[in-house]
């Protein structure tokens, strides 16, 4: 048996059963999955690079992505997470052929998670998330705010 | 029912409107109870009433609400905007000035900080512990009953979902309100917002047309089928 396939297929039931209920709300509803993990790792670091580079470290050491790169910009807003080889791209898979574009990404709720956890951010949103199952690739974009006043702070991220 | 009582609930139903900017003035407490009478009424399976309601007057507890519901909104506002999409959303303002002033108040979240402003603020919460059908059914219908009863009798009412839609949000709404935090225990669905409107918004809002809507006998079919 195919412990990760058989973990993904029952992922993506929950997942696809959540969309038929709460459509564009299912994203929200959805952000304490993949916690469980990452407050289980003593995660340190005295500033969000820190941080979101001790989750990428345990992510990886866990085998549940290979590669994790990121970036902040747009005034500090924008997260930008570029997630390869990840464990749970075969859910992404059935549910865009179930037609339903992925939603929920367990490894970026984890950084979500402890950003508000160890450092205090007001909130969190995933704003984006692009999973290329041609090339094993996710791309996604999160907003962070560090504070209530960051709520407000635009910019373009197209340009970004 | 009189044909002239139907057509009064219609005039109801279509003239109410989403109110976000009150008078100071206090909702006295029987229109109050009246309105959660009317939820009381409200339509739910098997009778099982999982309804429950937080009534709110205090100032400082309305001024957490409001904050929490500017961060939620604001918060993926701002990423909407920072992608677009809202800019997309109201491409119909043709006025430049007014445009960005509407964005702006939407994407700061002010657009959701009434709570601040109206007298009441009614939390709209299930119990998941007493056996239900599907609460957010019968809460929903709870709502809508509230809102029509208050526009009825000349207040004006707001339904609030976005602020407690994300599940850490809605953690933080119980814990303003002492609210059990167990998933398993009560479910937020909303809160309504009640006061004495201090705007004036024309109705009857833009609606699809019956026929965009309604299919008759099977999905898709939108030729009526003739009776007798």
């Amino acid at each position: 048996m195919d412990r990760n396939a058989m973990l993904n297929e029952m992922l993506f039931r929950m997942e696809e059963v959540f969309w038929h209920e709460l459509s564009d709300c299912a994203p929200w509803k959805t952000e304490y999955v993949g916690i469980d993990f990452i407050q289980s790792q003593d995660i340190k670091g005295a500033n969000e690079q820190e941080v979101i580079a001790s989750c990428i470290e345990r992510i990886k050491a866990a085998g549940l992505a290979e590669e994790v790169d990121f970036t902040i910009s747009g005034k500090g807003i924008l997260l930008k997470l570029r997630v390869r080889g990840c464990k749970l791209m075969l859910k992404e898979t059935l549910l865009r052929k179930s037609g339903i574009k992925p939603y929920s990404c367990p490894i970026a709720n984890m950084i979500r998670d402890q950003l508000i956890e160890k450092l205090g951010y007001e909130t969190t949103y995933l704003a984006d998330l692009a999973a290329d199952e041609a090339s094993g690739a996710c791309a996604l974009k999160v907003a962070i705010y560090a504070t209530p006043e960051k709520v407000g702070e635009v910019s373009d991220w197209s340009k970004e | 029912m009189a044909e002239e009582n139907l057509q009064d609930i219609l005039e109801v139903m279509t003239s109410r409107k989403s109110i976000r900017r009150y008078k100071p003035d206090p909702v006295p407490d029987e229109m109050l109870d009246k309105i959660l009478e009317a939820a009381r009424w409200a339509p739910t399976g098997e009778n099982y009433q999982p309804w429950r309601f937080i009534v709110v007057r205090d100032q400082e507890t309305r001024n957490r609400i409001g904050d929490l519901a500017k961060v939620g909104s604001g918060s993926r506002m701002t990423a909407w905007y920072c992608l677009g999409h809202m800019q997309e959303r109201f491409a119909g303002i043709q006025d430049l000035e007014k445009r960005a002033k509407v964005l702006k108040f939407m994407y700061s979240g002010e657009v959701s900080e009434f709570a601040k402003q109206s007298p009441v603020v009614i939390a709209v919460i299930g119990t998941l512990m007493e056996g239900s059908v599907d609460v957010p059914y019968d809460l929903s219908a709870a709502i809508e009953n509230m809102l029509l009863m208050a526009h009825s009798m000349g207040l004006g009412g707001c339904w609030v979902h976005g602020p407690v839609a994300a599940t850490r949000d809605a953690r933080k709404f119980k814990e303003i309100l002492g609210i059990p935090t167990g998933m398993g225990e009560y479910k937020v669905i909303a809160y309504v917002s009640i006061g004495w409107p201090a705007e004036a918004r024309k109705y009857p809002r833009p609606k699809k047309n019956l026929e965009e809507l309604v299919y008759w006998e099977k999905f898709g079919q939108t030729e009526r089928p003739h009776h007798g």
